[in-house]
């Protein structure tokens, strides 16, 4: 086709795409990566011992997390027990994640990003 | 002077002479090694912190903490899943080695009804002997290859010994000798200590969390927790020795496992058996 | 043309002096992270992911990678010291836990 309505096509495209992805699909189609970190078993794993909304057939070892917001508002608190629990509490049994390289900084943070919206 | 020494050192020597006799260990001094103290702070642990589980009940270990699991436990009870390798065990027990011999002759009573008496110390070679142990023992010493100790064979007969005995209490000795009591401290401690990247001791699962759950699996209290050997695991679709199940908790929190039957992995089951005497032999067992 | 030629050349000898310092790198990098596992071996503490990374090394280094092969090798020797300092803690630490 000519110029004009080649250009017109990719922008009517281009327009319909957008209204498409930026309507907001479902939230289970856009997990934050950090959820998924946390319920794999290979790296978080938590649902091993925590019941988190979104997760099936949780563990009880630890403690539910909800509310994350409100019991946590300091994040770098939140940060540190993920990365290594024995520093507040010596007789925990939840795995040090940063000291032992179980997750990189990275995943962590991903993990907590996901954790607040608990 | 002469007779009261006299008389103070024959005093001494009865009493010395009594511990021996009795078996019994001198008072602990702190810092020393004391088994007894040790038996009787596990089990009160247990029995204050699960005052409705009758004592021999732990020996059934995760259903002993849950319900719901224990009714699904006995509705297999009818056609025990471990039944096969009674019989096999039975079977194999029976057979003589090549050269004639039996593994009867490597136990007393001809092996039959004395699994409650393992592991022991064996003075002579100063090492804890457990019962794979003198089985694969029994079948090198009489010209035979020895069976893998975390593959069905060694399943098979420790599941036909155990059943001998089933039903009669644990009765683990600890003599008193320094090697003894070391290997006895050794198995404690293997036992507490924190292990693999996931940084669990044993202790973590069954005497910090037992009842509690991990995902859908019921933790099993460390009191009893040896009885039930071996067991058939239906998460593993057959049966596991002793020696498969140290193993395998230990690549669970992704340690590398030790060498089945290594000096410390029978430290750590003589250190269970000791803790879970007066308990009936439950073996072998069915887990989910 | 000359000057092309040279560079060229030069190009050709710093890659190739380049490459070979990188398989060197790894050797060290390897070597450290094996001793570090016995030492962890010694104490009856290693780590699978341990033995994981060492595996994912040497794959790495045979098929010529040696970036991902000394990365994999110096995260090898990191969990193989995190190994020991936790082994050397629980010497002592282990009595905490013991049922009193």
């Amino acid at each position: 086709m000519r110029g004009g309505a080649a250009r017109g096509t990719a922008l009517f495209v281009a327009a319909v795409l957008a209204v498409v992805l930026l309507a907001g699909a479902p939230a289970s189609a856009q997990a934050l990566p950090g959820q998924a970190l946390a319920f794999d078993r290979s790296k978080g794993n938590c649902l091993t011992c925590h019941d988190i909304k979104g997760g099936d057939a949780p563990g009880n070892v630890g403690p539910a997390l909800a509310d994350m917001k409100t019991r946590f508002p300091d994040r770098k608190e939140l940060t540190a027990i993920v990365f290594d629990e024995t520093k507040r509490n010596p007789r925990t049994v939840m795995p040090p994640f940063g000291r032992n390289l179980i997750l990189t900084d990275g995943e962590i943070e991903a993990i907590v990003d996901f954790l607040y919206t608990r | 002077m002469k007779i009261v020494r006299a008389i103070t050192s024959v005093a001494v020597t009865i009493v010395i002479a009594a511990f021996v006799v009795a078996g019994a260990r001198p008072a602990a001094a702190a810092d020393s090694i004391d088994p007894d103290a040790d038996f009787k702070a596990f089990r009160d642990y247990f029995t204050k912190r699960f005052p409705n589980v009758p004592l021999n009940d732990f020996v059934n270990g995760p259903y002993s903490m849950d319900a719901e699991l224990r009714k699904q436990w006995e509705a297999i009870d009818d056609f025990p899943p471990y039944d096969f390798a009674i019989d096999r065990g039975k079977q194999m027990f029976a057979t003589p080695f090549k050269n004639g011999k039996s593994y009867g002759d490597c136990f007393a009573d001809k092996g039959i009804g004395i699994r409650q008496n393992y592991p022991y110390f064996d003075l002579q070679s100063g090492e804890v002997i457990t019962l794979e142990l003198v089985l694969n023992r029994c079948r090198e010493t009489n010209g035979e290859e020895p069976y893998s100790y975390v593959k069905d064979e060694m399943a098979s007969l420790t599941a036909y010994m155990a059943f001998t005995s089933r039903g009669k209490p644990f009765d683990i000795k600890i003599p008193n000798d320094p090697r003894a009591l070391k290997a006895y401290q050794k198995g404690e401690e293997y036992f507490y200590t924190r292990r693999g990247q996931l940084n669990f001791s044993c202790a973590s699962c069954h005497v910090q969390n037992p009842g509690n759950h991990i995902r859908t699996e019921v933790l099993a209290p460390a009191l009893g927790i040896v009885a039930a050997m071996p067991i058939y695991r239906s998460e593993w679709n057959g049966m596991g020795t002793m020696s498969r199940r140290l193993v395998t908790c230990n690549s669970q929190v992704r340690g590398v496992p030790l060498k089945p039957q290594d000096e410390l992995y029978r430290d750590v089951e003589y250190y269970l058996s000791y803790m879970s005497n007066g308990l009936p032999v439950s073996g072998p067992g069915a887990r989910p | 043309m000359r000057m092309y030629l040279f560079a060229a050349v030069m190009c050709l000898v710093t890659g190739a002096a380049q490459a070979a310092s990188t398989e060197a790198d790894f050797k060290t990098a390897l070597a450290a992270a094996v001793a570090a596992e016995q030492d962890a071996g010694a104490l009856k503490n290693q780590w699978i992911p341990t033995e994981q990374a060492l595996a994912a090394a040497k794959k790495a280094a045979a098929a010529g990678d040696f970036d991902t092969a000394i990365a994999q090798a110096k995260q090898a020797e990191a969990l193989a010291k995190a190994s020991i300092a936790q082994a050397k803690e629980q010497q002592t630490a282990w009595k905490a836990g013991v049922i009193r």
